[in-house]
């Protein structure tokens, strides 16, 4: 006993050391990103917080005296909110959903070879670069009833003219169209990625199996895409809820209310209307509301993954 | 804020001033420095930053300082450019700073009271500035309406640097072709409206309508209830009442809306997402017979031909249809005020009282085409002939408009109820609420933000 602490004595202090330094290094590159972090996202998450507690006092332009829940019960009881978190979900669930399968079926359908595939996939990138008040500003033109090409081109096959901005259902597909034109190749080429990564011998025993196009996609291609379709749907929810810019560009949330997403309604509570608590305690109700769904969005993406 | 050259000249200007208030009698030869170095030498010019809307700052920039600068060589004044739709949250944080950025700030006609409640601007009838005055600059020559928007509680915070006011642009080409007289200021909605059945119609012959009768703002966006708000005034109802309550919420606000709306039926298709900056393309391409706008367009709209497709002869212009009491019209007037922080207070109401003087206003006009606000500029020679029949409706309006307190609400929380009115008018006018419903909801909204 005594030789072995004898023995552990001299080794214990230098391994000490080791530890102490190792976790030293550890840390030091780790502290600039934390230092990042705490400055550009915990700061001002922490200074939103605050402020909704709080009456914002706009001499200082930062949080006054403390009101409790009072901003929340006031945002709460607004009309205006509810019909903007609608609005947001009827934009997700349809936007969603057709972006992952447009995106995978373009993929799938590019990955065969064929002269010019090359080509279209980078033309696919470009609306990708487009910035996306240009890309509002840019659709709006091309929908527009009066100048658009969008009516022009629909009147050839006996459509429309169609009322873009004025009809609210049509308001709302424009913006989920501007959307998918705009996010769809960023799907394609996650998709492309993970079609060229997946095992070929799989593929080819479907072929010796006499397997056609269709069954191939359906019984090998789609199960094994399962999980990477399920992590990109959680990578495009979090671009997707933040949508903004092309709604300010394209319809300004109107007509009427029929566009009006959660965040431009909380922009233009704080920054057209001033009314900086209550804008902060809808930004933390969205805060937490995205952050319980992408959990959910998570544990999902896992439970797909071990499935498949 | 920040003197060109940095020095010490701030404390040396303390100094200066502190001994000509101990030592008034040998103060001649220490104020006479101080004014000196207030305005700047050619050795030390000092620098006046001016926060004001993108749309002009840049025109401003080239066109007008520098003018200012043969009468003030030593002022050097920069104007920062700033996004309409961020400006004021940008202004309200800069003068809540320590140590401000701007001077002078250029603010919209609703403002005012915000900027005034934070104590960002300098009372400029208050004695300080009024000791930088020159005895011939006439306040008495400001037009009524302009000046009251740069007023708030007894206070002038501000002057009118680019007047405007909401008025009816009308073609009369079309109204020639559609076998129609051409309007006149004493025109009622009835009237306009029985005028605009004739208005819309198929120019080419092809089955299609391809003329209509009337575009402006049904956008949801803070401008649009401007529209409601000038028939409403016009139909002798107004935003609030004596007490500071909503009082639109009857049957004079709800016919204003009905009638707001009932211009739908006679613009071209997709109006309802239209607001200035298409409207002012359909009229600009002879699709419409009407316009109601911003008076500040006029010449981008019947005299430049880079951006119209319509001449001085074809573009009338007056005040909107009269309502049940009178015509209409609303204000919209960028008045300039000076930062209360500011270090250079001398040389910031040197540049603004240069600008809205007679021959400042005379100058903006007619080199950058701002709209005065001052009688004597208005009832003098204009620049240009196109001016003078623009000018006349430009006094009419201000007239209308100081009789029918048509501007927007004059609150610190002017903002916030313009914004619900954006939402509420939009609502109502795209048929998602009924006028009723949509104001009901407006009136206790706005009563509940002002509080």
């Amino acid at each position: 006993m005594t030789s072995e602490k004898a023995q552990a004595g001299p080794n214990a202090a230098p391994r000490r050391r080791r530890r102490i330094g190792d976790l030293f290094v550890r840390w030091s590159f780790m502290a600039p990103s934390i230092v990042l972090l705490i400055a550009l996202l915990a700061y001002p998450i922490f200074y939103t917080i605050d402020i909704s507690f709080s009456r914002f006092d706009i001499a200082t332009f930062g949080a006054g005296e403390w009101v409790g829940w009072e901003n929340y019960r006031e945002v709460m009881s607004d009309y205006r909110f509810w019909d903007s978190l609608e609005v947001t979900l009827i934009y997700l669930v349809i936007a969603l959903p057709l972006q992952v399968v447009l995106g995978f079926g373009i993929a799938f359908l590019i990955n065969a070879e064929w002269k010019g595939r090359g080509l279209v996939r980078a033309l696919f990138i470009i609306p990708m670069v487009v910035a996306p008040v240009v890309a509002g500003g840019m659709w709006r033109m091309i929908l527009d009833p009066l100048w658009g090409i969008m009516n022009y081109w629909l009147g050839f096959i006996g459509i429309g003219p169609l009322d873009w901005f004025g009809d609210p259902t049509l308001a709302m597909a424009s913006i989920i169209i501007i959307d998918t034109w705009r996010w769809t190749p960023f799907i394609v080429l996650i998709a492309t990625a993970a079609l060229l990564a997946l095992p070929k011998d799989v593929f080819e025993a479907a072929r010796i199996d006499g397997a056609n196009w269709w069954s191939t996609l359906w019984s090998v291609a789609v199960p094994l895409l399962v999980p990477v379709i399920a992590a990109t749907f959680v990578i495009r929810w979090l671009g997707a809820v933040k949508m903004f810019d092309i709604v300010l560009a394209a319809t300004y949330g109107g007509p009427g209310k029929a566009t009006n997403v959660v965040n431009l309604f909380i922009y233009e509570e704080a920054f057209r209307s001033l009314r900086f608590a209550e804008s902060a305690a809808m930004a933390v109700i969205v805060l937490i509301l995205t952050m319980v769904l992408t959990g959910l969005f998570l544990r999902g993406s896992r439970k797909l993954e071990e499935l498949f | 804020m920040k003197k060109t050259q940095i020095g010490k000249l701030t404390s040396r200007r303390s100094m200066l001033a502190g001994l000509a208030g101990s030592l008034v009698l040998a103060a001649g030869p220490a104020a006479s420095v101080h004014a000196q170095e207030g305005l700047g030498t050619a050795d030390n010019p000092v620098e006046v930053r001016i926060m004001a809307n993108e749309a002009f700052a840049n025109t401003w920039q080239t066109l007008l300082v520098p003018e200012f600068n043969k009468a003030y060589p030593n002022v050097r004044v920069v104007f920062d450019g700033v996004p309409y739709t961020e400006l004021l949250a940008k202004m309200m944080l800069d003068a809540t700073s320590p140590n401000p950025e701007y001077d002078v700030l250029l603010v919209d006609d609703p403002w005012v009271p915000q900027l005034a409640e934070i104590g960002a601007l300098v009372d400029l009838k208050g004695e300080k500035v009024a000791a930088l005055t020159g005895d011939d600059y006439d306040w008495d020559d400001f037009n009524a309406a302009p000046l009251a928007a740069g007023e708030w509680q007894g206070v002038q915070y501000a002057v009118p640097v680019r007047s405007n006011m909401l008025l009816r642009f009308y073609n009369r080409t079309l109204y020639e072709e559609a076998g129609l007289p051409e309007p006149t200021p004493e025109q009622t909605w009835d009237e306009f409206f029985a005028d605009a059945e004739k208005l819309v119609r198929d120019a080419d012959g092809d089955g299609k309508d391809d003329r209509w009768a009337i575009d402006t703002y049904f956008v949801r966006e803070p401008l649009t209830p401007t529209i409601w708000q000038s028939i409403l005034n016009a139909n002798g109802g107004s935003l609030l009442d004596e007490s500071g309550s909503p009082a639109f919420a009857n049957e004079t606000g709800v016919k204003s809306l009905e009638t707001h709306k009932r211009l739908l039926d006679y613009a071209p298709p997709g109006a309802l997402g239209h607001g200035f900056s298409e409207s002012l393309q359909a009229f600009r391409q002879g699709l419409v017979a009407n316009m109601f706008n911003w008076g500040s367009v006029y010449k981008s709209t019947a005299v430049d031909p880079k951006s119209t497709t319509l001449t001085v002869d074809e573009v009338g212009i007056q005040v909107l249809p009269v309502g049940d009491v009178q015509a209409g019209a609303h204000r919209g007037i960028w008045i300039a005020g000076v930062s209360s922080k500011t270090e250079e207070l001398e040389a910031s109401w040197a540049f603004l009282e240069w600008l809205t003087s007679k021959e400042g206003e005379s100058i903006n006009a007619s080199l950058v085409g701002s709209f005065p606000a001052r009688k004597s500029t208005l009832n003098g020679e204009p620049a240009e002939p196109w001016l003078g029949p623009v000018y006349e409706t430009l006094q009419q309006a201000y007239d209308v408009a100081a009789k029918g307190k048509m501007w927007r609400i004059r609150s610190p929380k002017s903002d916030a109820a313009q914004q619900i009115l954006a939402d509420e008018i939009a609502r109502g006018l795209a048929g998602q609420a009924s006028a009723e419903e949509a104001l009901d909801t407006a009136a206790g909204k706005i009563e509940k933000a002002l509080k």
